[in-house]
């Protein structure tokens, strides 16, 4: 089967998605559809998938036009979309999870377990996969649930599956199992698209490549003609580092050691980080999806426990048992996913920006709301918020004015390290760099900032140096010249920083 | 963004006083949640007040019967309305607490148990009697109370027990291990003690009520000012958010179930002081539905986060006044509980619209 999307054009409002991208694939093909955050992979695909509709443009299969509604016209079409988050039930056996919606029924309405059962070890030895298809799925780790829900892609004759970045949360023998997979699906003349910011992976194998950026496809072609180096540049293009916020600021300026980690593990999400980082220092983490750098500062934060290794704070060991602890000593952290993690919708405004100095200005567990008034004031001005009334629900704000509410209770507690992760998702360009303006600020002001943050460019914008980590270990730390969307990406996707010395130093 | 605001009305047919009420209702209506509540029970106390009807000789008696009527209310649900005014801070941390009925049985035999003027009389035995006696069971007490509660609220923090299986397990143990130590059981209780739920104030027997009204003040207070009052707001809206916040949840909700505790222990000391015994296998039958359901009326939300004291203070009065209605107008027994059961939906629905408004 061979699949043809001609001129795709998709925009969301004003934003122009997707401009005039054409792609192909046959049967028996595994290509690898690159690009960063935003650059329209998901889009093009959620088109393939029937899960969009496109503005302009034409899907064809085989030759002929198709129209894919719905999801389930594509599925018909023999195209598979597997999600990042996969469609499977724990808690039924594989068997059943493999026929799930299309369950096989006996004459009287009840399910004929047996039938299925045959029928998907039929396909598990048609796919070489030794598995027992009575196993329940909770028990399988989460290579053998990617193969499942492959095979269930299978069983319905998908000759085209478009894979969302399968690898992100397996360890290196789950990938080789995947990949093993996949080897036999190209066999069997299935059609993979890979979607992936793993370049050794594309490059050990994917057949073909596309990338895309800001909407465009910029580069196509056989993966044997390229190198790692070329497909991460393809990635970023070379127009950027544009109105850089960053400081000149020269080492010796670098006031005394705040916050020093040595040797930190959870044995699970971060392996063994060691870092130092000083008063009025901006420092950038970065890395992409499944780099644990999330969970490595919340750990810091005393949030979630940790293993081994050991936390400094201005020289002297501390050992955070609560997340109030570590407010007490200083330490502040921002949570991603605002909504989920800071706002507390049952509270106004003002409750949501004092929450953290609660404790800290009561007497005898009274609150006292003059003080906080006060504060928050402050804040208010510094930060402009624009909002209503103090007791208006924290919900009647915009996304950017949430989040500088949620800056502005951690600002109160007068810390000494301010953790950021992702301070600018959901939020518009103008709060973005006002919320990158504090950060300048506050740096200024002696505290060290650490911003976590997915988009490279970001990092590059405001920080003074970077540590790039992949897979759980700090991969590269990158300042000056180094500090590029080049380097940082093929830290991120697992290259050594030797590779990149002397080619993109200018 | 900001709100909009409600319509002007006033523009339409301007100044007339009317139109004014009308709008200022309607605002209240939609944005203040416990004006719904408060209308329900104003309506109630009217078909009451009508129910009971003016067939008395002057207002001097008819006044004297109404305010009978009430107090009789009120010290009938008093014990069970300082349960559900900790039932509600329990409830907004999103939880629930199955086992206050028989917590209540069980601080109840503890108390008799102590006081008892015979042979088994704890205190007794030890050669403590009189006010001294009571004062130390009043203590005593309530501290079980507050002990019951903490392992309660300790196998659902620590142990990650879910609050439903946690009290639902309590509710079970406590009232058996009750019944099994106080079969063929007599108590007498110090006439003394009895004074504690009977003593008269003027002509009227209202201490019961001025427990429950001194409780739920101090609890409006640390609902609204507190540290530990808004912090269960915060956990029970958004527990992984209040935890990065610095709230240490687990100690919030080991105090709400210790809390919950103490509260239910000062409601059996009013139940055996109002009886002088207590009912070891029927006492507290129902009663963490009755404590959920004026949570409930009161506009709290059983997903947790929102809540309110006075609220349940509302729903506990909207329930007890219907049950003195249904009484006065003769209702069957058995039926009774079909109307508690509409009341709750009917006020959870209203609640729903307004949001949805």
């Amino acid at each position: 089967m061979k699949i043809e999307m001609k001129n795709i054009r998709k925009s969301f409002g004003s934003n122009d998605v997707l401009k005039d991208v054409s792609f192909s694939l046959e049967g028996g093909e595994i290509c690898a559809l690159l690009g960063e955050n935003g650059a329209g992979k998901s889009t093009l695909m959620n088109i393939l998938g029937g899960v969009i509709p496109m503005d302009k443009g034409a899907i064809l299969v085989d030759g002929e036009e198709v129209d894919f509604p719905t999801p389930v016209q594509s599925m018909e079409a023999g195209i598979a979309f597997i999600h990042q988050e996969l469609n499977l039930i724990n808690d039924l056996p594989i068997y059943e999870n493999m026929f799930l919606g299309r369950e096989i029924r006996k004459k009287r309405g009840s399910l004929d377990l047996k039938q299925m059962y045959d029928k998907t070890k039929e396909i598990f030895e048609q796919m070489n996969i030794d598995l027992d298809p009575g196993k329940m799925v909770g028990d399988l780790d989460a290579s053998y649930k990617q193969i499942v829900e492959i095979c269930r892609a299978m069983m319905t004759n998908a000759s085209i599956i478009i894979m969302d970045e399968p690898t992100t949360s397996l360890t290196d023998t789950e990938i080789e199992r995947v990949f093993a997979m996949m080897k036999t699906l190209k066999e069997h003349n299935v059609g993979i698209i890979f979607i992936s910011h793993k370049l050794n992976e594309v490059m050990e194998i994917c057949d073909k490549y596309v990338v895309l950026r800001d909407g465009n496809l910029v580069s196509e072609g056989y993966v044997t003609d390229v190198t790692k180096r070329d497909l991460a540049s393809f990635m970023v293009g070379f127009d950027v580092r544009t109105e850089s916020l960053r400081r000149t600021k020269d080492m010796a300026e670098v006031g005394k050691e705040i916050l020093r980690v040595e040797g930190l593990s959870d044995n699970k999400h971060f392996k063994d980080i060691s870092f130092t980082i000083h008063e009025g220092e901006i420092v950038g983490v970065t890395g992409l999806l499944g780099d644990g750098r999330s969970e490595l500062f919340l750990s810091i934060f005393g949030a979630n426990p940790f293993e081994q290794g050991k936390i400094y704070l201005e020289g002297k060991e501390v050992i955070n048992k609560s997340t109030y602890d570590s407010i007490n000593k200083g330490i502040a952290y921002l949570p991603r996913n605002r909504k989920e993690n800071a706002i507390i919708k049952d509270m106004d405004i003002f409750e949501n920006a004092s929450i953290v100095t609660w404790p800290i200005f009561a007497k005898r567990g009274v609150i006292n709301t003059s003080k906080h008034k006060q504060l928050f004031e402050k804040q208010r001005a510094s930060l402009r918020i624009k909002m209503g009334d103090m007791t208006d629900s924290i919900t009647s704000l915009s996304g950017g004015n949430q989040q500088k509410v949620v800056l502005s209770k951690w600002l109160s507690a007068n810390p000494k390290v301010l953790i950021l992760d992702n301070p600018t998702q959901g939020v518009d360009v103008g709060a973005k760099e006002e919320i990158y303006d504090t950060i300048l600020k506050l740096a200024d002001e002696g505290i060290a900032v650490i911003v976590l943050s997915s988009e490279a460019q970001e990092i590059i914008r405001v920080c003074d140096r970077a540590l790039v980590m992949y897979h759980g270990v700090i991969q590269g730390e990158v300042e000056g010249d180094l500090m590029n969307e080049q380097t940082i990406m093929s830290l991120a996707t697992g290259g050594e920083l030797g590779d990149e010395k002397g080619v993109y130093q200018k | 963004m900001k709100p909009e605001l409600e319509p002007n009305i006033q523009s339409e047919s301007p100044n007339t006083s009317n139109n004014k009420f009308i709008s200022w209702f309607k605002q209240k209506w939609s944005n203040d949640p416990l004006f719904s509540i408060l209308i329900a029970l104003i309506i109630m106390v009217i078909l009451q007040t009508l129910t009971l009807g003016f067939d008395y000789p002057s207002f001097g008696e008819w006044f004297q019967a109404w305010t009978n009527n009430w107090i009789n209310i009120l010290r009938n649900n008093a014990a069970i309305g300082i349960v559900a005014l900790g039932m509600t801070f329990v409830i907004m941390t999103g939880g629930i607490d199955l086992s206050v009925g028989s917590t209540l049985v069980i601080t109840g035999a503890f108390a008799m148990y102590l006081l008892d003027t015979g042979a088994q009389g704890i205190l007794g035995g030890i050669g403590i009697t009189g006010v001294p006696a009571i004062i130390l069971t009043i203590i005593l007490v309530m501290g079980f109370g507050y002990l019951l509660g903490s392992i309660i609220g300790v196998s659902i923090t620590k142990g990650m027990v879910p609050p439903f299986i946690a009290t639902l397990g309590a509710m079970m143990i406590f009232r058996s291990v009750t019944q099994h130590f106080t079969q063929g059981y007599n108590t007498s209780v110090p006439v003394e003690f009895l004074q504690i739920s009977s003593f008269k104030i003027g002509n009227l027997m209202i201490m019961p009520i001025i427990y429950w009204a001194i409780i739920a003040m101090i609890l409006y207070y640390v609902s609204k000012k507190t540290i530990f009052g808004r912090q269960i707001i915060a956990v029970g809206s958004n527990e992984k958010a209040a935890k990065l916040s610095g709230v240490n949840v687990n100690r919030v909700k080991l105090r709400v179930y210790g809390l919950m505790g103490l509260l239910v222990s000062i409601a059996a000391i009013i139940q055996v002081s109002r009886i002088g015994s207590m009912d070891f296998s029927n006492a507290g039958r129902g009663m963490e539905m009755d404590a959920i359901a004026a949570a409930v009326v009161g506009g709290t939300n059983m997903l947790g986060g929102r809540g309110f004291i006075l609220g349940t203070v509302y729903g506990m009065l909207i329930i007890a006044v219907m049950n003195n209605l249904l009484n006065l107008f003769g209702v069957p027994p058995f039926l009774r509980e079909a109307f508690k059961g509409v009341i709750v939906i009917v006020a959870v629905l209203l609640q729903r619209k307004e949001k949805s408004a």
